[in-house]
């Protein structure tokens, strides 16, 4: 870590090359009444306009932004692990591109974080977005969020977050889990925080979203949901998935038995259906003793992550 | 190791071979043509008592080739990569063991180098038989749909990239075959170009069934690969849902009939079907959910971006 550097904000970039100066001379502006080092990482996710250009030569009048060039478009979680694995703050933030967020809520997420918190979220309490395609899906899909992995937060959505570096540079990110990293950290016991931010309508270029990712958020959402679970309770989680199969099969057994004492007939159909779905609760079973040997072999162990967030209370 | 070689020749004697000495000094006076240093190895994949002794006559006439033996056979990819690990050169240019090119088509993809990452040899025009050319199409049509690349000539030899490309890539396998689409994917400039294929290259080439199995195989791999090693779960839990979908409702029309209709349900074989779909699906679903948790726990290892360059 380099000396004297407090804060680093992590901002990916596709495809903003109008945003990226009034950006930059927004968080300037946004920080100047705070008395300590910081430092900008803009990512540029393989953008095919000029956004590396108009980055590299602001890079190149003031020291504390670092240019981050990807080879091609990955995405904005890869992008955010970039900016992350590259920042040598203690407080990591991130933040939209395109100028949605605003830089001046800053200080009051370093403050939130001082109070004692280890990532604070901001809550874009007035969207300035289409109410039909973009409020309404988002606020389902916070409410599914919140229910199923148990971080009650109501914006995922808003990029615009503060971390305490120790931590999310020890929380895995991958595939498109920058929506779930509040989830993923709740894992070691982070405590978690929202504010209220401002949110501003889309000055210049087109939105990246679209309504066709909530089915891959949904599968996302379960993935998450079996990780942290398993971070628990490993054998639990499929066993409790196995539940309804055992249901299944022990009904089926009854009828068998019912129609093979109390009728002439006796029922094949119903007596596979009732071994089938025996098998596949066993196969369950079995399945969640299989993460277990993963989970023991992989390199994350639930005891390091929790080590994290431990305070020693004299 | 001599630090000044530019190229690294590699030619993977696998399978197939022609003349050694005749095809050694056909590449060395193409090779020379470009006017850089480079180096040959030879990487024998197993015993090749005849390919062996040549090599070793042409050293001992003076010819300096590097010769790297595996002890047994372990396939083309694997010979290829005790190559890259005995060679040291910037550009790496594997050649086959066999006419497959004209050699002297070997400049123009050299060339090609200063402005790409990576450059493939693809014959044309083609010289063989309707029946091989027919069996390539239908190869790369089908990779072609599936990985969203538009290559036509895997199967040739000739290929240039840089160094970095192959420490990004891992290969293992068959998958050599496949190293563009990969480097393709990891965001390297992949560049096809024309080469005269070699008079001497058309040989039957009609394989056992296994080999094109192994094929349509090796393309599902690459295809898993390439699209699902962050994200299981979209793989598996699309063909677990769907299956599960189907199953379900089949079993919500049979229940349906059951109670609406009076028609018994323990004696329609049918329950059997859309239980095994709906088992099969919760199964695979399953299995997807595992894969989530291998890629959890080995996040660390799983770099996904490649950077370019960082300012300041």
């Amino acid at each position: 870590m380099k000396a004297g550097i407090y804060l680093s904000i992590i901002v990916p970039l596709y495809n903003e090359e109008e945003s990226a100066r009034p950006l930059y001379d927004a968080i300037t502006k946004g920080l100047s009444e705070l008395n300590f080092e910081y430092e900008i990482l803009y990512v540029d996710d393989g953008s095919c306009d000029a956004t590396f250009n108009v980055a590299s030569e602001l890079a190149l009048q003031d020291k504390r932004l670092k240019v981050i060039k990807f080879r091609k478009n990955y995405g904005q979680t890869p992008a955010m692990a970039a900016g992350i694995d590259h920042a040598s703050g203690e407080v990591l933030i991130t933040m939209d591109g395109d100028l949605q967020n605003d830089p001046a809520d800053i200080p009051a997420f370093i403050e939130k974080l001082n109070e004692g918190y280890d990532i604070v979220v901001g809550w874009r309490y007035k969207r300035q977005d289409k109410l039909i395609t973009r409020k309404v899906p988002s606020v389902i899909a916070n409410w599914i969020i919140g229910k199923v992995t148990g971080v009650p937060i109501r914006d995922n959505g808003c990029s615009l977050k503060a971390f305490r570096a120790d931590i999310i540079k020890k929380v895995p990110l991958y595939s498109e889990m920058h929506r779930f990293i509040p989830a993923m950290a709740s894992i070691s016991g982070a405590k978690i925080a929202e504010i209220k931010v401002r949110h501003h309508a889309r000055q210049y270029g087109v939105s990246k979203y679209g309504l066709s990712r909530i089915y891959k958020v949904l599968l996302d959402l379960l993935s998450i949901k079996t990780i942290v679970a398993f971070s628990s309770r490993p054998l639990l989680w499929f066993s409790i998935l196995a539940l309804p199969a055992v249901s299944i099969s022990f009904l089926g057994l009854l009828v068998s038995i019912y129609y093979a004492f109390a009728q002439p007939s006796f029922s094949i159909v119903i007596a596979g259906v009732s071994i089938l779905f025996g098998a596949l609760a066993f196969f369950l079973v079995l399945i969640g003793a299989l993460g277990e040997l993963i989970y023991k072999t992989g390199d994350i162990k639930l005891a390091k992550l929790a080590t994290l967030t431990a305070k020693e209370i004299s | 190791m001599n630090n000044n070689v530019e190229i690294s020749v590699i030619i993977p004697v696998s399978e197939r071979y022609d003349s050694v000495r005749d095809l050694y000094h056909d590449y060395k006076s193409a090779m020379e043509v470009s006017g850089r240093c480079f180096e040959f190895t030879y990487v024998l994949d197993g015993d090749f008592p005849e390919v062996f002794a040549q090599l070793r006559s042409l050293q001992d006439e003076g010819e300096i080739i590097k010769l790297v033996k595996l002890s047994k056979w372990f396939g083309e990819a694997t010979a290829l990569t005790a190559g890259f690990e005995h060679s040291s050169a910037d550009i790496i240019l594997t050649l086959p063991a066999y006419y497959q090119i004209e050699p002297s088509g070997i400049s123009d993809v050299l060339a090609g180098m200063s402005s790409n990452d990576m450059v493939i040899a693809r014959r044309w025009p083609r010289v063989d038989s309707k029946l091989n050319q027919l069996q390539s199409r239908i190869f790369h049509g089908l990779l072609n749909f599936i990985t969203e690349t538009s290559y036509r000539d895997l199967g040739c030899g000739v290929r240039a990239f840089r160094r970095q490309v192959i420490d990004e890539i891992p290969v293992y396998g068959d998958q050599h075959r496949f190293l563009p689409v990969l480097a393709f994917r990891q965001g390297f400039h992949v560049k096809e170009l024309d080469v005269q294929q070699s008079s001497k290259d058309p040989h039957r080439r009609v394989y056992r069934t296994g080999v094109y199995l192994r094929r349509v195989l090796d393309i599902l791999t690459v295809f898993f690969l390439a699209k699902f090693t962050k994200k299981p779960l979209r793989f598996f839990g699309l063909l677990g849902s769907g299956l599960f979908a189907i199953g379900g409702m089949l079993t919500a029309f049979l229940v349906f009939q059951r109670i609406f209709m009076g028609v018994a349900l323990a004696d329609r074989p049918i329950l059997l079907l859309s239980s095994i779909l709906i088992v099969l699906g919760v199964q695979l679903f399953a299995m997807g959910l595992i894969g989530e948790l291998i890629i959890f726990t080995h996040a660390k290892d799983i770099r996904e971006y490649t950077v370019d360059d960082v300012v300041n």
